[in-house]
């Protein structure tokens, strides 16, 4: 989780986030910042994931047990 | 006209292909061989070497040997090796297809310096480096020398996500412009092929990750749709025998009309 933090706090564009921030609240959640979270799943966890899975998360959580789904399923 | 003229023929020839297991450069080797080449073909993925060469074995002729070899191109310094294996294994060389590359969709907030540079190695400094190599005298056949990279339509025009890509496919471009002059006067052609999107295996690993209006979208961007690996092939195989004896420094854009909008 702590690694999935750090990389949402730099796709996002802040000092930190934590797992209960909903994503519509930061300014830089759009959809480059959806791609990147894409590409970011892949290059650090091995998970493959669609833009529009990622756009169905609500929180930072939301995604972290996406990708950890993924990556146990 | 006499059955056998073939103006795409390329007996007596030797091509290294690169990227050979699977898409683009899997039909560009299949195509070669087809034309009567005798190749070396190079892929980091031995299990999709091995099924290439099942899939060519009831075609083998025996004055022109298919050797495979097993190679990660992103280790630059190795590459004059490699090269130097071929020759060995096969003879001189008459040319090289630079197949193999790294597509990665990695937007630049989270693209990271190890990243990029091994999406640098793979698709444009290894192709400098097989460019060097064939200039030797001690690799190049004398003749009929034909050096052919596969670019992408990404290297002159952008798409979100692509910027690294983008980066080696434009670096691609330039380099062999200035290489086709270094290399006339030895008879060697330089040129690229510039794909759209191609049903590949990487394409179909990309497709996953867009929703049904992004496919959607993305293919009518195409006029004639998405390709197949073969429509690339076929344009390389223009430009490796006597019909591109007239085209140096080119970039050849293979894409369904993507640009032409």
């Amino acid at each position: 989780m702590d690694e999935f933090l750090v990389e949402m706090a730099e796709i996002l564009e802040e000092d930190a986030v934590g797992p209960s921030d909903e994503l519509d609240g930061f300014e830089s959640w759009d959809s480059l910042a959806a791609l990147s979270v894409v590409a970011m799943a892949d290059a650090q966890f091995g998970v493959r994931m669609s833009s529009q899975e990622v756009r169905s998360a609500e929180t930072v959580e939301d995604l972290y047990q996406l990708i950890s789904a993924k990556k146990a399923a | 006209m006499d059955a056998a003229f073939n103006p795409l023929q390329l007996h007596g020839r030797h091509f290294l292909v690169t990227g050979a297991s699977s898409g683009i450069g899997r039909s560009t080797a299949l195509l070669l061989y087809r034309l009567g080449a005798r190749l070396s073909v190079v892929d980091r993925d031995e299990q999709g070497l091995a099924s290439l060469c099942a899939e060519l074995s009831p075609e083998l002729r025996e004055a022109d040997p298919l050797v495979p070899h097993i190679a990660d191109l992103s280790d630059t310094a190795a590459i004059e090796g490699l090269v130097a294996r071929c020759v060995a294994a096969n003879g001189l060389l008459h040319g090289v297809v630079h197949c193999a590359g790294i597509q990665a969709i990695a937007p630049v907030r989270t693209l990271k310096i190890d990243g990029w540079r091994k999406i640098l190695a793979v698709n444009t400094e290894a192709a400098l480096m097989l460019g060097k190599s064939m200039s030797s005298k001690k690799v190049y056949a004398g003749e009929n020398g034909s050096i052919v990279f596969i670019s992408s339509v990404m290297g002159m025009v952008g798409s979100v996500g692509a910027v690294a890509y983008s980066m080696s496919k434009a670096a691609l471009d330039g380099m062999a412009r200035s290489l086709s002059l270094e290399l006339a006067p030895r008879r060697i052609r330089v040129n690229c092929v510039a794909p759209g999107y191609v049903r590949t295996p990487l394409f179909e690993q990309t497709e996953t990750l867009w929703d049904d209006a992004t496919k959607k979208a993305v293919e009518d961007l195409h006029p004639l749709g998405f390709g197949q690996p073969e429509d690339v092939a076929n344009a390389v195989a223009f430009l490796a025998a006597d019909t591109g004896r007239w085209i140096t420094g080119s970039v050849l854009v293979v894409d369904g009309g993507y640009l032409a909008r």
